[in-house]
């Protein structure tokens, strides 16, 4: 049944983007209007399915690719629908909704389910620990967002050219302080999963930092992100080069997240005995 | 006529001033011909619109109401100025004034507040009926039709407002945003005020003479600073505006990358609208500063007209539709007499048959139960001409032989012609 409501969560990401962008180029049609709506339900599916999956398994199963990816996803819908409730920016739907898209056919596409969750993993740091790590990481992919919308925007002000899509864009203003909001959300959540990661594996395994590649990964990403804030808040890193740091550490994530563990298999990619 | 059709001093000479407008309307009502009556006088166009039932009687009489007018002025030929629309084509001219598809800038919104009013003149006046109302009703709404499917207004068409749309795109707000005028002259007074206008309070003005930049300063309610002193407070602001005659360059790449640093990389907009260039241009490459000058909102500009005279088309098809539409609604109109007389016929029987019981058969019913006998028989009447009314009202066109056969049928069928 999960796996049916997840179909339809991802049609109905298909419909939200296809809304979203035609927000962009024909902003009066009373259907583009409605695109955050059309995401909600989406995200309404999304979250049937997961907690179907969730009473049918027992747990938050996030140790295979598909739940994972499916987990991530979800998360960053809430946080971009969170930021619309506050900012009303619905052309950072344009980039989430397909976003979304993707990520769910990906789920279908190359994930693996089915399987047993490992003794090791059932424990309820795996729920605390998955969803801080990921609501930070979903925290970033808005920002991703955010960051792409300005530099388009900024290119088109330096090039002094002007498209019809633009007139929906945000002020370089408003989309440079919503990253670093973003920012200051994201960081901490991403920091408290390291934390509670190394908690865990200390509690289990007995050793708090394993030099695992999926921890050094982290490790780096939090580093870069920790000094992005830090340029922010100090040395006036922002506009133009924030944005285009916040793209890199999200493709950073993302890159891991999807290629990752197929080129370095260590307990994140499932080996966990 | 309009600022097509007639140079500004034709214009003039026909222009009903603001307060004589009603007595225009009470002479324009006397023409036996006219039977409704809208004046409206802008600075662009004097119209009137007039509702009669011959049109080319109407026409001939409204040409002399504006040969008198003009009379009034001085002597002179009208005909070559005016155009006369009649019917539809009357309704279509009245709509695409309404929606500023007629106006010299297409998409200025100003027009449709100008025609409210006359319309309201008018009113007022008591030269309005049924069919110059429901007109003027729909021309306002066909005006806001065009303006929210189409993006007619939606792009800034004069030097300052692009410039103000522009600053708006990087800042989110202006209201706390300083603002640096460098140079007191016509074109920056425009802009600052236009800024002012759009919330901006923390204005500074900085002049060679300084006694230029106090009165300007003082006139805007901004701070006067010397120009000497003006690069040590520019990294204050976030919008500076350059309007001098300067032969050389004011500020160069350099000096800004210096403030720059000193604003912690917040971004600046440079304006340059001097008579030669204020800024270096190669401040635009600068991260997070934004340069444009009179040619760059120029083009942009001239950008956005095209792209208003594209929306226009679509505008055009609109009103193509509520021509359309309100034409069928004045074909309805044609069949009131008949839907009226119809429902004369069954409400005449219905008191008839009731009268005729309650004498009789119905005889000793109490006051509540005749009422109730009385909202019975109206409200079966009422369904039963229900779907005739409606088919006579939707598809009741003059010119079309079905429906001329159902309104033979009909007068025929209940001796209608008789009544």
């Amino acid at each position: 049944m999960d796996v049916w409501l997840l179909k339809l969560a991802a049609l109905v990401y298909l419909i939200a983007a296809a809304s979203f962008i035609t927000y962009l180029f024909s902003p009066n049609t009373s259907i583009s209007k409605r695109s955050p709506w059309i995401l909600f339900v989406g995200f309404l599916f999304h979250s049937a399915a997961l907690a179907a999956h969730f009473f049918l398994a027992g747990y938050l199963n996030v140790a295979q690719f598909r739940e994972a990816v499916t987990v991530y996803c979800w998360l960053m819908v809430a946080s971009y629908l969170i930021v619309q409730i506050k900012y009303h920016l619905t052309v950072l739907g344009a980039i989430i909704a397909p976003l979304a898209l993707l990520m769910t056919l990906a789920a279908f596409a190359f994930g693996r389910g089915g399987e047993q969750l490992p003794p090791a993993l059932q424990t309820y740091w795996l729920p605390v620990h998955v969803t801080l790590a990921f609501l930070g990481n979903a925290a970033f992919a808005v920002a991703f967002a955010v960051s792409l919308i300005y530099l388009l925007q900024e290119h088109k002000l330096k090039q002094k050219k002007f498209t019809s899509f633009m007139k929906r864009f945000p002020a370089l203003e408003t989309l440079d302080r919503l990253n670093y909001v973003l920012l200051v959300w994201g960081f901490p959540l991403m920091t408290l999963g390291i934390v509670t990661g190394s908690l865990w594996a200390g509690a289990h395994w007995g050793q708090y930092w394993s030099w695992e590649p999926r921890q050094i990964a982290s490790g780096l990403v939090w580093m870069f992100y920790g000094a992005l804030l830090h340029g922010r808040i100090t040395a006036g890193l922002r506009g133009k080069k924030a944005a285009l740091l916040t793209m890199v550490g999200f493709f950073v994530v993302l890159g891991y997240f999807l290629i990752g563990d197929a080129l370095f298999p260590s307990r994140h990619g499932g080996k966990f005995e | 006529m309009n600022h097509r059709s007639a140079p500004i001093e034709v214009r003039e000479s026909v222009a009903f001033e603001e307060a004589y407008v009603n007595d225009a309307l009470t002479r324009l009502r006397s023409y036996p011909t006219i039977e409704e009556g809208v004046i409206l006088s802008t600075c662009n166009r004097v119209e009137v619109v007039a509702a009669a039932s011959d049109g080319r009687l109407a026409s001939t009489a409204i040409k002399s109401f504006l040969a008198d007018q003009k009379a009034r002025r001085h002597a002179g030929d009208l005909d070559e100025h005016v155009y006369t629309y009649l019917g539809p084509d009357a309704v279509r001219h009245l709509f695409r004034v309404a929606a500023s598809l007629d106006s010299m800038v297409v998409g200025e919104p100003q027009i449709l507040g100008q025609l409210k009013e006359y319309y309201d003149v008018a009113q007022k006046a008591g030269t309005v009926g049924t069919l110059l109302h429901r007109l003027f009703h729909r021309s306002f709404s066909v005006a806001k039709r065009v303006r929210t499917e189409t993006g007619i207004a939606s792009r800034a068409v004069s030097v300052s407002s692009v410039a103000l749309d522009l600053a708006r795109r990087i800042f989110d707000r202006l209201d706390d945003k300083a603002v640096m005028l460098i140079g007191a002259g016509k074109m920056g007074d425009l802009m600052a005020r236009q800024l002012q206008n759009n919330g901006v309070q923390n204005l500074m003005v900085t002049n060679r003479t300084f006694e230029r930049a106090v009165e300007l300063a003082e006139r805007m309610r901004g701070n006067p600073i010397r120009f000497e002193d003006f690069p040590r407070y520019l990294k204050m602001a976030d919008l500076v505006i350059g309007c001098t005659g300067a032969p050389d360059v004011l500020l160069d790449v350099h000096a800004v990358e210096r403030v720059l640093k000193e604003r912690k990389y917040k971004a600046m907009f440079f304006i340059d609208i001097g008579d030669r260039r204020n800024f270096d241009s190669r401040i635009n490459d600068l991260d997070n500063v934004y340069l444009y000058n009179i040619d760059d909102l120029k083009t942009v500009s001239e950008e956005n007209l095209q792209e208003r005279a594209n929306e226009a088309q679509k505008a055009e098809g609109i009103v193509l539709e509520e021509v359309q539409s309100f034409g069928r609604w004045i074909e309805s109109l044609e069949q009131v007499p008949t839907i009226t007389a119809l429902r004369q016929r069954f409400d005449d029987i219905r008191r008839g048959e009731i009268e005729k019981s309650l004498a009789g058969s119905l005889k000793g019913l109490s006051e509540e139960q005749k009422k109730a006998v009385e909202d019975m028989t109206a409200a079966m009447i009422n369904k039963m001409l229900h779907g005739p009314t409606a088919h006579l009202k939707n598809n009741g066109r003059s010119d079309d032989d079905e429906s001329l056969l159902y309104v033979a049928a009909l007068k025929k069928l209940f001796n209608l012609e008789e009544k």
